[in-house]
């Protein structure tokens, strides 16, 4: 009978247990997350995309490859991902993006004939599941060369076996390893020069202060440190806050943010968007958002879906840095091709359009790039021997020309546009400025590669 | 009094308002939470610990009915209150009496199944690839007035006001129906009250129905006033727990004051800078520590007793 055993017994166990619970269930969700264990399955899963896809090239995408609407026969050239998949935090639309590209290449005509075979493999922020990944890519699935990863912890736990192994990894970052270490480039910039953009547009307005806030996850004292710089160097005092995530109080947090900031301060955030989403909410809510001088915040607010979700009242009040061209004011060839390859060939890309199939577009692009420049066989060596070769290639979707290159550290993309919502969508407020140098990781970078020019027909914010 | 903020750097009580007032709104949907819970072990014996999974998942279906099927506002609301229920009570139904006789503990990690169950479906069918993310809004979010600064909503007067009515007509209910009373006898003594030829299954299942309901009800306002986010939601069920357990899982009136304790101490801890980030712990910490005291007492009568 239920009630003959102590309540109390029983409620210091439900305590216990819900606290383990709720521990794992952080960790296993939103955004960048710890190495806790989850609930979700440590079985990582795999995919290969169409080697040689039947789908018909249109004329949409037709201009993806060299020999519109020939499907290519060759010798496949294979390549890896690694995408963080679980409850919570899913990155699959990355690598599952890179693949649609790779189908469109291969039903055009390949690389000199050769198809592309994109070997997708899924973690779960497990570093022995991680390091898994990578054994079973090269000695198991024999890749030629890793492009399309984009994990909390790959470029983590990884970049030592890249490095030991001579791999050349094409990603989507977010760890500082990704950043920092010599065989990782990115497409993206990452949240910690993300921050840095957000909060350099905001410095131009001159606020009295900045509070900077972003979830409470490993690596927030690496991100915070560009905030912190720039700041200083502004000489405007800076608050560095950081929430829990999922925050279950966003009214408590978006008041202290306003708070501390004060009317003439500056909100900087650096989140995921559901969870950016629930402090704008809760602000406009509390009617807070006039209650300082300005919001920003990180790359991952750039979608449509939060400008129509916060309304008008947000209009010039909330700059977002971004780091890719917006697919909705741009309409060049490569955004054309993007849309055509997404509509064709992306069935299993379940966010659409947006930052997440943008970059593995762009990655996609780079590879094929790279792959072109061989003239000999596709081996280990010669994929990342042209991986590290990538110099000054145009993207069509970031600021500036892309390089790999042999250096220490790797912030190829290192200047960005900045975009407010307009009448429910994301528009241009600033065109491509670079991250300012004030960042010392920056200048180290720019110090070991120089500055990359501005790509051609991409808007200057200067 | 300035002394102390002086000292200890705490904010003035001009800044605290504010966070009393978004306590207190999160507090009162806490309180219509533990309630149900509370209600649900007295005719049952069973924690409910899928009591969040089930409003969360009742709220991202009202979520898709509003923004993909077109349909009304206050229908899609109804449809999750009723989905909370349904589920409830089928999932009562199913495995109550198998599990009837069994250890409270393994009742509650029966439930805890049902949660992982339920996240996973939310996870498939409401994916956050692509950082997709969603929000209710409710209509009564446009009526507004101002306290201490502050933007205050319907919604978040409704929720104190719904916590206090529910605490309320739920005692009333246990009191005076005839309905509450054998829910209250089978918290004393399930077989005994079934020998005196109540209807037991009858008498659980009214249980089962009125927590899920409860559970749809808080899924709706918590989506609105926290996030619609299948994570989030299940785990809000630590506060309301933590109110339950304060309360012993006996005291509806306890219940609701002590989830009014948890959302108020949890948003009034926020503007301290060094303790902020532990904030998350407040449910914890005061369960823990009411359990503590609570057992205290218990030995002490028990040694009594041995004397």
């Amino acid at each position: 009978m239920f009630h003959h055993v102590p309540r109390v017994r029983l409620g210091l166990s439900i305590v216990a247990a819900l606290g383990l619970l709720f521990v794992a269930g952080c960790g296993s969700s939103k955004s960048s997350s710890s190495t806790s264990s989850s609930s979700a399955p440590a079985a990582s899963s795999s995919t290969t995309s169409s080697t040689a896809s039947s789908a018909s090239a249109s004329s949409g995408t037709s201009s993806c490859g060299p020999k519109p609407g020939t499907a290519a026969t060759g010798t496949p050239i294979t390549l890896g991902a690694i995408n963080t998949k679980e409850p919570g935090t899913d990155f699959t639309d990355i690598e599952n993006m890179e693949g649609a590209y790779f189908a469109c290449v291969n039903a055009n005509g390949g690389v000199n004939g050769h198809p592309i075979s994109l070997t997708k493999l899924t973690e779960a922020t497990q570093p022995a599941q991680i390091a898994a990944d990578a054994s079973k890519l090269t000695q198991t699935d024999h890749v030629d060369g890793v492009s399309g990863s984009s994990s909390i912890l790959e470029c983590t736990i990884n970049h030592s076996y890249w490095e030991k192994n001579h791999y050349y990894v094409i990603a989507a970052g977010i760890a500082p390893e990704c950043y920092s270490t010599p065989n990782y480039a990115d497409v993206n910039m990452g949240p910690r020069y993300s921050s840095d953009g957000a909060e350099q547009y905001v410095l131009t307005l001159h606020p009295s202060k900045i509070v900077f806030d972003q979830s409470n996850v490993p690596g927030t004292g690496y991100i915070a440190a560009g905030p912190a710089a720039l700041a200083a160097n502004a000489h405007v005092p800076i608050t560095q806050l950081t929430e829990n995530v999922p925050i279950n109080d966003a009214d408590s947090v978006a008041l202290k943010e306003v708070d501390d900031a004060g009317p003439n301060g500056a909100v900087v955030l650096n989140f995921t968007p559901p969870e950016a989403l629930v402090i704008l909410q809760a602000a406009q809510k509390l009617g807070l958002e006039n209650r300082v001088k300005a919001w920003a915040c990180s790359t991952p607010c750039n979608t449509d879906f939060l400008a129509t979700s916060l309304g008008s009242k947000w209009d010039g009040k909330f700059f977002v840095n971004a780091e890719l061209a917006d697919p909705d004011a741009t309409n060049t060839p490569t955004m054309n091709l993007y849309r055509a390859i997404l509509k064709q060939y992306g069935s299993d890309v379940s966010g659409g359009i947006g930052a997440f199939s943008e970059m593995g577009f762009t990655m996609g692009e780079i590879a094929q790039h790279a792959l072109e420049s061989i003239t000999g066989p596709y081996t280990t060596a010669s994929v990342n021997a042209a991986f590290k070769a990538i110099k000054n290639y145009n993207t069509g979707m970031l600021c500036q020309l892309w390089t790999f290159g042999d250096y220490p550290l790797h912030i190829a993309n290192n200047e960005d546009y900045t975009v407010t919502p307009d009448n429910g969508k994301m528009v241009l407020k600033q065109g491509c400025t670079l991250i300012s140098a004030v960042d010392p990781q920056i200048a180290q970078y720019r110090a070991a590669a120089g500055t990359a020019p501005l790509a051609p027909g991409q808007p200057s914010g200067s | 009094m300035l002394i102390t903020s002086g000292i200890l750097g705490l904010p003035s009580w001009q800044d605290f308002q504010p966070f009393l007032v978004t306590g207190l709104s999160l507090g009162g949907v806490y309180a219509l939470s533990g309630v149900g819970m509370v209600v649900l072990y007295r005719a049952t014996g069973v924690l409910n610990l899928a009591f969040g999974a089930v409003g969360a998942m009742g709220a991202l279906i009202a979520w898709s009915l509003i923004n993909h099927s077109g349909w009304n506002e206050w229908l899609a609301y109804a449809v999750c209150v009723l989905f909370g229920g349904v589920l409830t009570l089928v999932y009562g139904m199913v495995f109550g009496p198998a599990l009837a006789k069994r250890d409270p503990l393994v009742k509650a990690t029966a439930t805890l199944g049902l949660t992982l169950i339920l996240l996973g479906v939310m996870d498939l069918l409401w994916t956050s690839s692509g950082g997709a993310s969603r929000s209710i809004t409710l209509p009564t979010d446009n009526n507004t007035f101002m306290v201490s600064g502050i933007q205050v909503e319907l919604t978040n007067v409704i929720a104190i006001a719904l916590g206090l009515v529910i605490a309320v007509a739920t005692s009333a209910f246990l009191r005076y129906t005839k309905l509450g009373t054998a829910m209250r006898a089978m918290a004393n003594d399930r077989e005994i009250t079934a020998t005196l030829g109540v209807p037991v299954r009858r008498v659980e299942a009214a249980a089962w129905f009125g927590c899920g309901l409860l559970s749809g009800i808080a899924g709706v306002l918590l989506a609105d006033l926290v996030a619609l986010d299948a994570t989030t939601l299940t785990f809000l069920v630590i506060s309301s727990l933590a109110a339950t357990l304060i309360a012993q899982l006996r005291s509806i009136s306890i219940t609701f004051v002590a989830a009014l304790v948890v959302g108020t101490v949890d948003a009034l801890i926020t503007p301290i800078n060094s303790i902020t980030n532990y904030r998350d712990l407040t449910p914890f910490v005061l369960a823990a520590a009411a359990l503590l005291v609570l057992n205290r007492k218990r030995v002490i009568s028990i040694s009594r007793e041995g004397i």
